[in-house]
């Protein structure tokens, strides 16, 4: 794993923590943990460590953050469509997270 | 479970104790009322099948003494002051009692009585006593691996322990004396020296109260998952809730564990708003461990580790909260079923305590940790990050440890004892001083 793609891959998985830290409900923190794990998944667990201290508690900004860390893992050679299924898996709990 | 064999046995014994007249008993002669039903030969073959029961209750009181030798020690003796090491002096009435047994068995032309002698009932009932004792004895056996075994009993229920061996001795010395009217019967070897040996280890036992709690430990069926169909409302979650602690058996990989830990946070809390109107102490309960999964959880997310499995307890795991999850809001549950949970939860974080403690021992899982100040862009076209895992141990990363140790698993509750099981020694000793009653208007006759 580059430099580049490790730190790319601590955001991703920090603003993915810490929008399941911040969330409104247990299910949607449940499901953010999803979208981490899923994260972690297609990376064969082989990831750097992650951390939420300093971000901002603002879930909007933390989401868009988010996705885009995401779409940028599509640079070091992940799997498109794996990405698109970690979004997917993003999007969902975002919706339950708004409900 | 040694409580049920042990109370089989002694149930057994102290109602042959109660019974005189042996002969009378076997069919022979006795007593001009009763005529006499069986031959010499019959009686003969009898006290010989009554031979081999016995050999297996001799047996157990032997590989009991072997079991708890090593470390009993005598109440008489100073207490040791460490109670990690073997008492310094052996227990000399338990050392005497076991060689008293070991001559008795060795001596004992009566062999040990074959599978179909153990389970085929018998048509006297005194024979079928003594088959109940000795498959007693036989199951007993499993006990002493199972959880009475080397280093595992404390010092109230080792003594109680050999306790119940001096009680049995001591039974099977009367029972001796009793049955030498059989044809061909065949005294016990040194049944003196048995009975005194016996008679000092139950005094030096009887010295500190008993600890029956001993009758919850031993060989226990093993637990299996429910199968079948989800069962309706809530005792499909719990069904799926148990099949869970089974499948954590297996170890599961740092994702996995993940995945249960968030099952156990939805499902708690889930639970927790559920009962809160009906039983709002358990549910300020449930709340708690929900936070205890919450933080378990974040700190969860930097644990690494592809060794193990725990696919199956994931669904489970999945299965307990979807099927809650469906349950209407304001339906009426159980209690029986809701304080069920209290047993398992304590089970699976148990459990998930040991798992988490076992995996960073055998260093199966992993502190994802970012090295600080060794990476650094020297140049380079590429330059690789240096990450590494390092074991907890070495991260010198407490939190994760503290919260299991801490908060995850459960307070060990002091074992109880069933009840009945003082009734159940008492009767014995009540038993083995046993007299005849007079019988009505008689002045010197006894009954049988």
């Amino acid at each position: 794993m580059l430099l580049a793609h490790a730190i790319t891959l601590t955001k991703a998985r920090s603003y993915v923590a810490a929008l399941a830290d911040r969330a409104s409900t247990a299910e949607a923190s449940s499901a953010y943990e999803h979208a981490l794990i899923e994260l972690d998944w297609i990376h064969g667990d082989d990831v750097p460590a992650l951390d939420t201290l300093g971000l901002t508690s603002d879930r909007d900004i933390l989401i868009l953050d988010a996705i885009t860390t995401i779409l940028q893992l599509a640079d070091f050679g992940v799997d498109a469509l794996a990405i698109e299924l970690v979004l997917a898996a993003l999007y969902d709990a975002h919706d339950l997270d708004a409900a | 479970m040694y409580g049920e064999n042990g109370q089989l046995l002694r149930a057994e014994l102290s109602s042959m104790l109660k019974q005189h007249r042996i002969q009378l008993r076997i069919g022979g002669p006795g007593t001009h009322a009763v005529p006499v039903t069986t031959t010499v030969e019959e009686r003969t073959q009898i006290g010989e099948q009554v031979r081999r029961y016995r050999q297996s209750a001799l047996i157990w009181c032997l590989q009991a003494t072997i079991t708890v030798g090593p470390v009993a020690e005598s109440r008489l003796s100073p207490r040791a002051s460490n109670p990690f090491r073997l008492p310094a002096a052996q227990h000399g009435g338990l050392a005497a009692l076991r060689k008293a047994l070991d001559q008795t068995v060795r001596t004992s032309t009566a062999p040990l009585p074959d599978l179909a002698e153990l389970t085929t009932q018998h048509e006297l009932p005194l024979v079928e006593q003594w088959r109940q004792v000795a498959r007693a004895a036989a199951l007993g056996e499993h006990d002493f691996d199972a959880g009475l075994g080397y280093g595992r009993l404390d010092d109230g229920q080792l003594h109680t322990l050999i306790g119940d061996i001096a009680a049995t001795v001591r039974a099977l010395v009367v029972l001796d004396a009793r049955y030498a009217t059989i044809p061909g019967w065949e005294r016990l070897d040194h049944v003196d020296r048995l009975g005194w040996a016996a008679l000092a280890c139950a005094l030096d036992a009887s010295l500190d109260p008993p600890d029956y709690s001993i009758d919850m430990r031993g060989w226990r069926p093993k637990t299996k998952v429910i199968s079948g169909p989800a069962r309706p409302g809530l005792l499909g979650v719990l069904q799926a809730e148990h099949n869970l602690t089974i499948r954590m058996r297996s170890f599961p990989s740092a994702m996995n564990l993940r995945l249960v830990a968030d099952s156990q946070r939805l499902l708690t809390g889930g639970l927790a708003t559920r009962v809160q109107k009906v039983d709002p102490a358990l549910s300020e309960v449930w709340r708690a461990r929900e936070r205890t999964y919450v933080d378990l959880q974040r700190e969860l997310r930097n644990v690494g580790g592809n060794v193990g499995v725990g696919e199956l307890a994931v669904a489970e795991g999945a299965n307990a909260w979807n099927r809650l999850k469906v349950l209407p809001p304001g339906a009426q549950f159980d209690p029986r079923i809701v304080h069920s949970f209290t047993k398992l939860f304590a089970n699976l974080d148990a459990r998930i305590a040991d798992v988490v403690e076992e995996g960073m021992q055998r260093r199966a899982y992993f502190l994802r940790v970012k090295v600080p100040g060794i990476v650094t862009n020297n140049g380079q076209v590429v330059a690789r990050v240096q990450e590494r895992f390092i074991p907890p141990v070495e991260a010198d990363h407490t939190a994760i440890v503290g919260l299991v140790r801490d908060r995850l698993r459960p307070f060990p509750e002091p074992s109880t004892a069933p009840p009945g099981a003082a009734r159940s020694r008492a009767e014995l000793h009540a038993a083995i001083v046993h007299q005849p009653e007079r019988r009505a208007g008689g002045k010197d006759g006894f009954g049988i």
